[in-house]
């Protein structure tokens, strides 16, 4: 799109958001001439075509001073009477009792959750439950001490083809450690960028200097579903009392890294846990993990229920 | 798209033994139990009663592995040297925790269920009591589920096995009564030990001594 297509276009556009029709093809002609005879910056440009449109079709001066709204994460609203544009998942939609209110409910990303307003006379499309949306010129506003977003009339809703994730749920789970992964025991990270390292190469940057850790990645498995699981050098040594050091020494003694895994795979598979963490992305980062183990009590009472 | 994990189902010997269909859902074969449960793969502790080469020298290692409700077998080889490592350091009796597949074979009379593990380690004995109170409550649930005779898997298992429902609870009580006497002795010898504690005290007593 050449630049005089493209200004045109985001005037034009900034109109009909406001249900204003204007002449494309005059508008054009001015774009023109601003940019290729006089040289006027595009900002200007835009200032003064949008100055004139609104004196011609009689308009409130608002639409002058809305500008795009910058994009921001959810945690990072913290002020109101700021416009930002937000990309977010429809968590929850509340009734709402007010005819004033068209929409009301809970949206979030994966930094946060926050409630947002659709005015009725914003004339704003609805939203469902469980899909994503690019909440575009929404003005942040401060109710009974916490944040919320309005939708107004200046603002628009977009449907984004991206699924946006929630703010990590804190789960808590008792299961059967079925399997420990590739991945595990005394592993390498880059000293870049932390990532674990495959057979002695960072993914992204190769052959660099490294350092050790201790981890575990295992399925959790409690019969009725499973779990992916990452357990740290804390989790892992709270555990078996084998932290990094010690780790280091096995496999210095064994001249082997995998002795290691090993001895964490005969310390740890089959074993109940009740691990609590945090679901990010296919994984359960792992808080707080324990043996899990079982009482008399539950054997008596479910023996009674028989 | 990767495919779903399969869950570890957990089903007692007495249940696992006596299951014969095969159902086939895209490539993934499972067996049908006789109380309506889809098996793929199972997660069991059980005690490793022998291990036996099945012929010399082929690597090809069979278990007999035992819970409180019955027997099964258990067969490892070159598919998964890792558990055929961790057998042979394994000195029977043990008490270990399997994950694995299961298979039903077409026998020379009957057909036969065995399971291939993927995963074989020796474990403590309250991994097993764990262990028989989640399977006895996961059987119990399927006994319900076959007495209200809805679902697809539950008419099949009525069709094909039309098992005693009376049978298999009385199965899974014995199983949870056997781990229950035994977690009662541990807590008796517990309640003695304190006992012989408080006797000792007694005669450590320096009241005499302290009113001088
Ligand atoms: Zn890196």
């Amino acid at each position: 799109m050449d630049k005089v297509e493209e200004i045109t276009q985001k005037i034009v556009e900034k109109f009909e958001r406001h249900g204003v029709k204007v002449n494309k093809s005059e508008i054009k002609k001015r774009v023109d001439l601003l940019l290729n005879e006089f040289k006027v910056p595009e900002g200007e440009i835009i200032r003064t075509i949008t100055n004139y449109l609104i004196r011609e079709h009689g308009l409130s001066k608002e639409i002058l001073f809305e500008r795009e709204s910058p994009l921001v994460k959810i945690a990072e609203i913290t002020k109101p009477g700021v416009w930002v544009s937000v990309k977010a998942k429809v968590a929850q939609l509340w009734d709402s009792s007010s005819p004033n209110v068209s929409q009301v409910g809970l949206i979030g990303d994966e930094t946060g959750m926050i409630k947002f307003v659709i005015w009725a006379k914003s004339g704003k499309g609805e939203v469902e439950e469980g899909k994503s949306y690019l909440f575009k010129n929404v003005v942040t506003d401060s109710f009974q001490g916490r944040m919320q977003i309005n939708v107004n009339r200046f603002s628009s809703i977009v449907e984004l083809e991206e699924d946006i994730s929630l703010p990590p749920r804190e789960v808590s789970i008792v299961g059967a450690l079925v399997s420990i992964q590739q991945g595990s025991g005394l592993i390498q990270r880059c000293s870049i960028c932390g990532r674990a390292m495959i057979k002695n190469s960072c993914p992204e940057h190769g052959k660099v200097e490294s350092y050790d850790d201790l981890r575990i990645k295992g399925v959790l498995d409690d019969g009725e579903s499973v779990y992916e699981i990452i357990l740290n050098e804390e989790n892992v040594k709270s555990l078996t009392g084998i932290g990094l050091e010690e780790a280091k020494r096995i496999a210095q003694e064994k001249l082997d890294r995998g002795a290691v895994l090993s001895e964490l795979k005969s310390r740890l598979l089959g074993r109940y846990f009740k691990v609590t963490g945090t679901k990010g992305g296919r994984y359960i980062l792992v808080k707080e993990v324990d043996f899990y183990k079982p009482e008399l009590k539950e054997f008596k009472l479910l023996g009674e229920a028989i | 798209m990767i495919r779903r994990r399969e869950v570890a189902k957990r089903v007692f010997a007495y249940e696992l033994t006596r299951s014969t269909h095969v159902l086939q859902e895209e490539n993934v074969k499972y067996a049908l139990t006789p109380l309506g449960e889809r098996v793929n793969r199972i997660f069991s502790v059980s005690v490793l009663l022998d291990k036996e080469e099945v012929r010399p020298d082929t690597n090809l290692w069979r278990m007999r592995l035992s819970d409180p409700t019955g027997v099964f077998y258990a067969y490892a080889g070159r598919f998964n040297s890792e558990a055929v490592e961790t057998l042979l350091d394994l000195e029977p009796p043990v008490i270990v925790a399997l994950v694995g597949k299961v298979r039903v074979f077409e026998g020379v009379t009957r057909k036969l269920v065995s399971v291939v593990p993927e995963n074989l380690v020796e474990v403590e004995s309250a991994v097993r009591d764990y262990w028989v109170l989640e399977t006895a409550k996961a059987t119990l649930k399927r006994i319900e589920e076959m007495e209200k005779k809805e679902g697809e898997d539950v008419k099949l298992a009525w069709n094909i096995y039309n098992p005693n429902l009376e049978e298999y609870k009385s199965v899974v009580k014995q199983a949870v009564s056997l781990i229950r006497e035994e977690l009662e002795e541990l807590e008796k010898e517990f309640e003695e030990e304190e006992e012989d504690f408080e006797f000792e005290e007694e005669e450590w007593d320096l009241t005499e001594l302290l009113e001088d």
